[in-house]
């Protein structure tokens, strides 16, 4: 594949000179004009990680345009920007976006506006072999005073299969004319100039820590951290930009009440009681939206193998859904927008604030971090064992929900003090644990649907619902308890994967590290 | 990575043109396309203005896997490019002949490709040959330009038959091609065509003089006739083709 645009700039030269020069090797000039180009990405720049780079060019149209290094761009024109994958018409490109931004949104991570002119070397049969654009007074928009971005750039490509004419291109600007060759182009030559992070924000719960640091610092590190990614989403999922904000927010707050909890001997006990009553009201709020999302967002896989009758008959069940969600989800945004939820945050980011601030310190606060840490792992992990080992053909679901809490705590507390654990053994005991949560997962996810279809049933029932609606809710009713039965049965081999030896042995390896 | 063939057992009936032209639809709607020109006339070649030489012949071509990426040009469309075809592809069959696996070896050179391309075109010549099994291995359709005549929908049928015997078939997708429709008989056979084809796509090409001028203008319909019939005959056939096999 043809690499990347060759860029160069100049202090001393105009773009004049670029032009001319190229006119020289028989490069021919299209008339200049006007081009704003925004670079889109989901919040959390899943589009840079995956290596993808998704580009509206807005000049006589509007094209979007995915590329990426040793990737063939592809171009497409719309006539709107589109607000995510599903906004695109079926095909290939849409195919592509939606794998890496699943239901993510997409948002403008950076505008740049320039006068370009576009140059051509053509062959004798008039096929391109070379071009080369030429921008001139690059502007980043919407930013103030951004000082870093040369004011002019040529970009010469080379175009697959003609590496000769865009070589001789580059050698005659670069050798020639003096020009200087900077690395990127236009896009990512503004973002490091106007100082945009193209990688998007992490709601990752990692950070970086030592073992010997005194344990309050370390809950305190964590728990800043958690904050900052409760406070990134915040607006995100009172506008409910896309369903990924409120999950952000709800794993970040959960993470965090966990970490109050298993810090209960490391944080003030004042703090422990207050924040943990308050985050956990904040967090059972996120419950019902969260689960409405999940299943609007599963909707399809579920309907879809009921057939086509049966998805038209169901619509009344898709919108009661819907409905609900919005309902929930304003009950949601009225307790954040509420003085409480605000003093909360306050509140919180205060004490996170200012370290001196502890008048009580708890028992463990200036112990070692590794070894509060191990404990709590090692204590978390017992009981999720402990209670695993009691679930049984007749156990409740209640209980099997309780276990999922425990394998919940487990992963909050080995994601969040991830940076004390040496990896290869996390690794080995951190699959197993995720293959039970993926199994206890489903499990909740249809029982608590089945559940809410009950409820929806006898609603669209009183309401006078036809038949085919009552049919299919029956068809789909009982789809997800299969799901919920076959999650059920599959439990029993998930924890036995992780109640082993090896486990355990690898957990030990990584807790003894700890320690030390 | 799809893998399209446009084929038909009779010559004549509008394969180039219809590689051309879905490739460039294609490449328009956000795909990024490979197209093959595999029939050694290079009439595809040509219509891109791309140089009718393969690197080494069709012998290194077909013998050495890294030999179809040093074959790529990028056209002058936006996400598509072609590998060219040259007249030593007169000796396809000879030297599939001689290939490891003859029959997988089209899908093997092209699975070197598949991450970098959404969907691969294939422009094959007429006939039931060697290659043609190749091309069948391959492809997850074949492209079937249907003309309105009598023996077009014998000559379809013929195929469906051949392929049925096939393990793991490519899906047919056969399509009215060079229909006049001021011409009485041609709207009755197509009518006929549409009514005993069974999963025919619904768009016909009509035959036009717009189709005619690619020869001359060397690009695809829709550039220099973006308005024409023929030109947005070719962007419905490709969302027809889109239709059924990303939906």
């Amino acid at each position: 594949m043809s690499g990347a645009a060759v860029t160069f700039t100049s202090r001393e030269r105009d773009p004049a000179d670029a032009i001319s020069a190229l006119a020289g090797l028989g490069f021919v000039a299209e008339p200049s004009h006007t081009v704003t180009r925004t670079l889109l990405d989901s919040f959390d720049g899943r589009l840079h990680a995956a290596g993808l780079r998704l580009e509206l060019n807005e000049g006589a149209g509007l094209d979007l345009i995915l590329s990426g290094l040793d990737v063939v761009p592809a171009r497409v024109r719309v006539d709107s920007v589109p607000r995510s994958a599903a906004d695109l018409a079926p095909g290939p490109f849409r195919t592509r976006l939606a794998a890496v931004l699943d239901v993510r949104a997409l948002f403008a991570v950076l505008r740049v506006t320039s006068t370009q002119t576009r140059a051509t070397l053509r062959d004798r049969a008039a096929k391109t072999v070379a071009t080369a654009s030429v921008h001139d007074d690059v502007r980043v928009l919407d930013r103030d005073g951004v000082a870093g971005v040369p004011r002019w750039i040529v970009e010469v490509d080379e175009i697959e299969g003609y590496a000769k004419p865009a070589r001789q291109a580059r050698d005659v600007l670069g050798e020639q004319l003096g020009l200087e060759r900077v690395d990127g182009d236009v896009l990512t030559i503004a973002a490091a100039g106007a100082g945009v992070d193209l990688a998007g924000f992490s709601s990752s719960p990692t950070v970086p820590l030592d073992p010997a640091m005194p344990a309050i610092d370390g809950f305190r590190a964590v728990l800043a951290n958690l904050a900052d990614t409760i406070v990134a989403n915040w607006q995100g999922t009172i506008d409910r930009v896309d369903p990924e904000f409120l999950h952000d927010l709800r794993v970040a707050v959960r993470r965090t009440r966990t970490i109050v909890t298993q810090g209960k001997r490391v944080l003030p006990p004042a703090v422990v009681e207050q924040a943990g009553e308050r985050f956990a009201a904040l967090g059972s709020l996120t419950g019902p939206v969260r689960d409405l999302d999940v299943y609007l967002i599963e909707w399809q896989s579920y309907t879809e193998p009921l057939g086509a009758d049966a998805m038209a008959a169901l619509e009344p069940v898709r919108a009661v859904l819907a409905r609900r969600r919005d309902e929930a989800h304003a009950a949601l945004v009225a307790a954040m927008r509420s003085d409480a939820a605000a003093e909360l945050m306050a509140a919180w980011r205060a004490w996170l604030n200012d370290p001196a601030g502890d008048e009580v310190p708890n028992v463990h606060a200036d112990r070692a971090l590794g070894k509060v840490v191990a404990k709590r792992i090692a204590r978390v992990h017992a009981t999720l064992v402990e209670d695993g080992r009691r679930i049984g053909p007749d156990t409740a679901a209640a209980e099997i929900h309780d276990l999922r809490k425990d394998a919940k705590k487990l992963r909050y507390l080995l994601e969040c003090f991830a940076s004390l654990l040496p990896k290869a053994p996390r690794k080995a005991f951190v699959r197993p644990l995720k293959a039970l949560q993926d199994n206890l997962g489903e499990h909740q996810d249809a029982e608590v649907h089945i559940a809410t279809l009950r409820a929806i049933a006898g609603e669209l029932h009183d309401l006078g619902a036809s038949s085919d609606t009552m049919l299919a809710i029956g068809q789909l009713s009982e789809r997800l308890d299969q799901r919920r039965l076959a999650a059920r049965a599959e439990f029993d081999r998930r924890f036995a994967n992780y109640d082993t030896k090896s486990t355990r042995r690898a957990m030990r390896t990584a807790l003894d590290a700890l320690e030390e | 990575m799809k893998t399209l063939a446009t084929y038909s057992i009779k010559g004549g009936v509008g394969k180039t043109t219809t590689a051309v032209n879905l490739a460039y639809e294609a490449s328009r709607a956000g795909a990024r396309v490979l197209l093959w020109d595999l029939d050694p006339q290079g009439a595809a070649t040509f219509c891109f203005r791309v140089k009718p030489l393969v690197k080494g012949g069709v012998e290194r071509l077909i013998g050495d896997k890294t030999a179809l990426a040093t074959n790529v040009y990028a056209t002058d469309h936006a996400g598509l490019h072609i590998v060219p075809a040259d007249f030593s592809l007169r000796h396809l069959d000879l030297h599939l002949d001689d290939s490891k696996r003859p029959i997988r070896r089209i899908a093997t050179l092209l699975d070197a490709l598949a991450d970098l391309y959404d969907v691969a075109f294939l422009d094959c010549p007429p006939g039931v040959t060697l290659a043609s099994e190749s091309v069948f291995a391959a492809a997850d359709a074949l492209l079937v330009p249907t003309i309105p005549t009598t023996l077009s929908k014998r000559t379809l049928d013929q195929l469906s038959e051949f392929l049925a015997d096939h393990p793991d078939p490519p899906v047919i997708l056969a399509f009215v091609s060079m229909v006049d429709r001021r011409k009485k008989l041609q709207r009755q056979l197509v009518t006929e065509l549409t009514e005993q084809t069974r999963g025919l796509l619904p768009t016909a090409i009509p035959n036009a003089s717009a189709v005619e001028l690619m020869g001359v203008e060397r690009a695809p319909v829709a550039v220099y006739a973006p308005a024409s019939p023929s030109a947005l005959a070719f962007r419905q056939l490709w969302a027809d083709v889109a239709a059924r096999l990303w939906n």
